[in-house]
């Protein structure tokens, strides 16, 4: 048969690299800069620059700028090679390019400014979710386009784990970006409370699944093999890890949300997924590390391999500790703790972090016909981030595990031994070594910036790479007793449906009953809608990412009911759009901040948001002063009251003619207590809204005469 | 758009039943994957893993 000359490209594989170096480099530089923060909160250098807007600027940035450009960069590179086949079309590729570094742009803008939807890694306004789903299209549509046009008939386990990420992706992007504009930026979620909840954590594991792992996983199954120079050591496991994983892993979000509200059927399906989790996952690990059999002695010299052998160890170390932590004891100990932090940074900068730098170290020299610059660096580089994987990490798990134990401490008269601040000053040091750790990690990230600088500088790009290979045979005859599997690798549409059909099972029988029975979220008849100043007031409180820090989320253990009050109950959050339970305890819940013991004076969270430190000496929390700055935009009140209304929340037909009066009835109440306390302050201050909240935060249940408890 | 869908799964009979009936597609989809996996043929493995170390240039495998 006639062969036929075609050519790779392998120039927006090169951009996607440079991207990837670029925006890893600024991700971690902030997470850094943040990890000082808590170390020294003077570092909280304006508004824009506050910690609960800078953080979700370094887990969006990490996730999809420095990894979301990774997977671009192998992606492309392998597909092609994998098809032999140029990609689809030039124009797609450069439309996924630049659209994808736009809306990483978009990010690094909206972010600061305190545009979002205060649900963790779904902060993203409305505009930019919608080009995100235009974008992640072109990429969808130049993937298949290349697999259908491709010249090799077999598909390599790597491309499944692309489409599997593809369509998953693309279910989860948009059922969690379900929400109603009131604005050209803003938007309400269309869920709300425990629901809202549910749905964030589907979607937040699963964006750890779907976008952290599988594509990964097929990068593992490419370039490990590639740099090894040996086939993966069994392809029928690569098979049963990739069905395994993609149909438990679905199931498993509810792990985050052990002991809360969520109703308990669904937490006891989402701790059976992830333990049963383990069996693929160490599959895959496993996999990937005998794939060295008989090849170990070249990991010695070989720095790739290196960086690959620690990716894989890291991959499995985190997805053996995944399952223990989302066991219920274990949950009870780890969840709002910095344990969590460390987890998540051994995924991120272990299995993340060094498969990229592996890859792009066997990459960039080939695609610029050229030897890297310096293996020396290289290999100072692996060691200063094994080193600061270890900084980081360790520090952490010492943290969080001692501060759940104080958290849990009584006393032998039977009284909380640690107030809550005692527990924060008391991880000052770890903080500190924290961003040790984060330092030697960036600093080897600089080293590779030059030493990459430097091998490009050496080589040419090889933009258009020469390739031969004959056309696909159209017509195909189906043999009788074909293998079953053969015909799914020849028909990526199949897989993509199948894929599909998996991750919607698991899906979709932890959502809908949540969402269709109402037993499952039984109302309490005392809880009502937010005033419209409060309501202002929880926008600003989600607008400044208070939920990085503080939970809105009591368990039913003894140790918190004593610490904030009663337990939480489903009910409570029927009008919370976006619920805020919070994920991390970096300062003491509110759930309960308004009532009980916890209640405080307007005046003290006036002076508390003005300067934390003069009402708690030690606190680590950022000053506000702004907000006794800035107005309320009541202007807006009307369209924030009649989208929460469409949205279920029964405010009256007409109450948004008059939600301002209310408002700033409201607002001159806690100007004159204020002004009692011997504060001046006009009533519309963005202070006096949140200090609205605060104190609403937990009244409703105090006033509830019946008891409740949660399904 | 839920409101929709809302009124009419409101109205299913024993939706709880839904965790069961997942742990039955669990389970057959399991077995029917391992026997199938097993059942594959061992040349067939070996071109499937090899696809990835294929020279870039100049190859072809449908010769």
């Amino acid at each position: 048969m006639q062969v036929e000359k075609f050519y790779y490209d392998n120039s927006t594989v090169k951009n996607f690299a440079f991207a990837t170096i670029l925006w890893g480099g600024i991700g971690m530089l902030v997470g850094l800069w943040a990890a000082l923060q808590l170390v020294f909160p003077q570092l909280n250098i304006t508004q824009y620059g506050s910690f609960g807007r800078l953080r979700p600027l370094h887990t969006n940035a990490v996730i999809f700028a420095f990894v979301g450009n990774g997977i671009f960069m192998g992606v492309y590179y392998s597909l092609q090679r994998l098809c032999k086949a140029r990609m689809f079309s030039d124009k797609l590729s450069s439309i996924h390019f630049w659209g994808w570094q736009l809306i990483i742009v978009g990010a690094a803008i909206t972010l600061p400014l305190g545009l979002t939807q205060g649900a963790e890694y779904a902060e993203l306004i409305w505009p930019i979710d919608l080009a995100i789903t235009i974008i992640w299209v072109v990429f969808g549509w130049n993937m298949f386009g290349t697999i259908i046009k491709r010249r090799e008939k077999h598909l390599y386990v790597a491309i499944w784990f692309y489409i599997a990420t593809f369509v998953t992706v693309a279910v989860l992007h948009i059922v969690r970006s379900g929400q109603l504009p009131y604005s050209f930026l803003q938007s309400y979620s269309w869920y709300s409370g425990v629901q809202d909840a549910l749905v964030q954590w589907w979607y937040g594991h699963n964006a750890v699944a779907f976008f952290l792992t599988t594509p990964y996983l097929g990068l593992m199954y490419y370039f490990l093999p590639k740099a090894a120079n040996r086939p993966v050591y069994s392809y029928k496991l690569s098979i049963i890890h990739f069905w395994s994983l993609i149909f438990l892993y679905i199931w498993a979000g509810p792990h985050h949300l052990l002991y809360t509200a969520l109703p308990n059927w669904a937490q006891s399906l989402g701790i059976v997924f992830s333990v049963m989790l383990i069996f693929p996952s160490w599959g895959g690990m496993i996999n990937g590390l005998l794939t060295l059999r008989g090849a170990w002695d070249r990991v010695r010299d070989d720095v790739i391999l290196k960086f690959m052998v620690v990716a894989v160890t890291a991959y499995g170390m985190a997805t053996f500790e995944g399952p223990m932590l989302s066991l219920k004891s274990v949950s009870a100990v780890s969840h709002y703790t910095d344990w969590i932090v460390a987890h998540v940074h051994v995924g991120a900068l272990g299995w993340n972090g060094m498969l990229t730098f592996g890859v792009l170290y066997w990459l960039i020299p080939r695609i610029f016909k050229t030897d890297l610059y310096s293996k020396k660096l290289a290999s100072n580089h692996f060691w200063l981030a094994t080193l600061g994987i270890l900084f980081y990490a360790i520090p952490m798990y010492w943290a969080g595990i001692q501060q759940s134990l104080m958290w849990k401490q009584f006393t032998e008269a039977g009284q909380l031994k640690y107030t809550f601040l005692e527990t924060v000053t008391y991880m000052k040091p770890f903080y500190a070594m924290r961003s040790l750790g984060g330092t030697l990690y960036l600093a080897g990230v600089f080293i590779m910036f030059y030493n990459i600088y430097k091998t490009v500088k050496k080589g040419k790009l090889v933009a258009n790479e020469e390739a031969e290979a004959a056309p696909l045979v159209k017509e195909y005859v189906k043999h009788t007793g074909e293998h079953w599997h053969r015909v799914i690798e020849r028909k990526p549409i199949q897989l993509m449906l199948l894929s599909l059909v998996v991750i919607l099972i698991g899906g979709a029988i932890e959502l809908i009953p949540t969402f269709m029975i109402k037993s499952n979220v039984p109302t309490i008849s005392s809880v009502k809608p937010y005033t419209p100043l409060e309501l202002q007031g929880r926008d600003i409180y989600v607008r400044e990412g208070c939920y990085v820090c503080h939970s809105q989320m009591i368990r039913p253990f003894r140790s918190e009911t004593e610490r904030y009050g009663e337990y939480s109950k489903a009910g409570e959050f029927i009008y919370d759009k976006p619920f805020q339970w919070g994920s991390k305890r970096t300062g003491p819940d509110l759930a309960r901040e308004g009532t009980g013991n916890l209640k405080k004076s307007d005046g003290w969270h006036f002076r508390h948001f003005r300067e934390p430190s003069s009402m708690s000496e030690g606190s680590i929390m950022p000053a506000y002063p702004f907000l006794i700055e800035q107005n309320i935009d009541t202007s807006i009140t009307a369209a924030k009251i009649n989208a929460m209304r469409s949205l279920g929340v029964p405010y009256e037909k007409g109450y948004e003619k008059f939600a301002n009066q209310d408002l700033m009835t409201q607002a001159n109440g806690i100007r004159i207590n204020l002004k009692i306390e011997g504060i001046e302050v006009p009533a519309n201050r963005e202070v006096i809204a949140l200090i609205a909240y605060m104190q609403r935060l937990g009244k409703d249940i105090s006033n509830n005469k019946t008891p409740t408890t949660n399904k | 758009m839920f409101k929709f869908i809302k009124q009419y799964a409101e109205t299913i009979d024993n939706v709880d039943v839904y965790p069961l009936i997942s742990l039955f597609i669990f389970f057959i989809f399991f077995i029917v994957l391992l026997v199938l996996v097993k059942k594959m043929k061992k040349e067939r493995v070996e071109i499937l893993s090899n696809l990835p170390l294929e020279n870039d240039e100049l190859t072809n495998s449908n010769l």
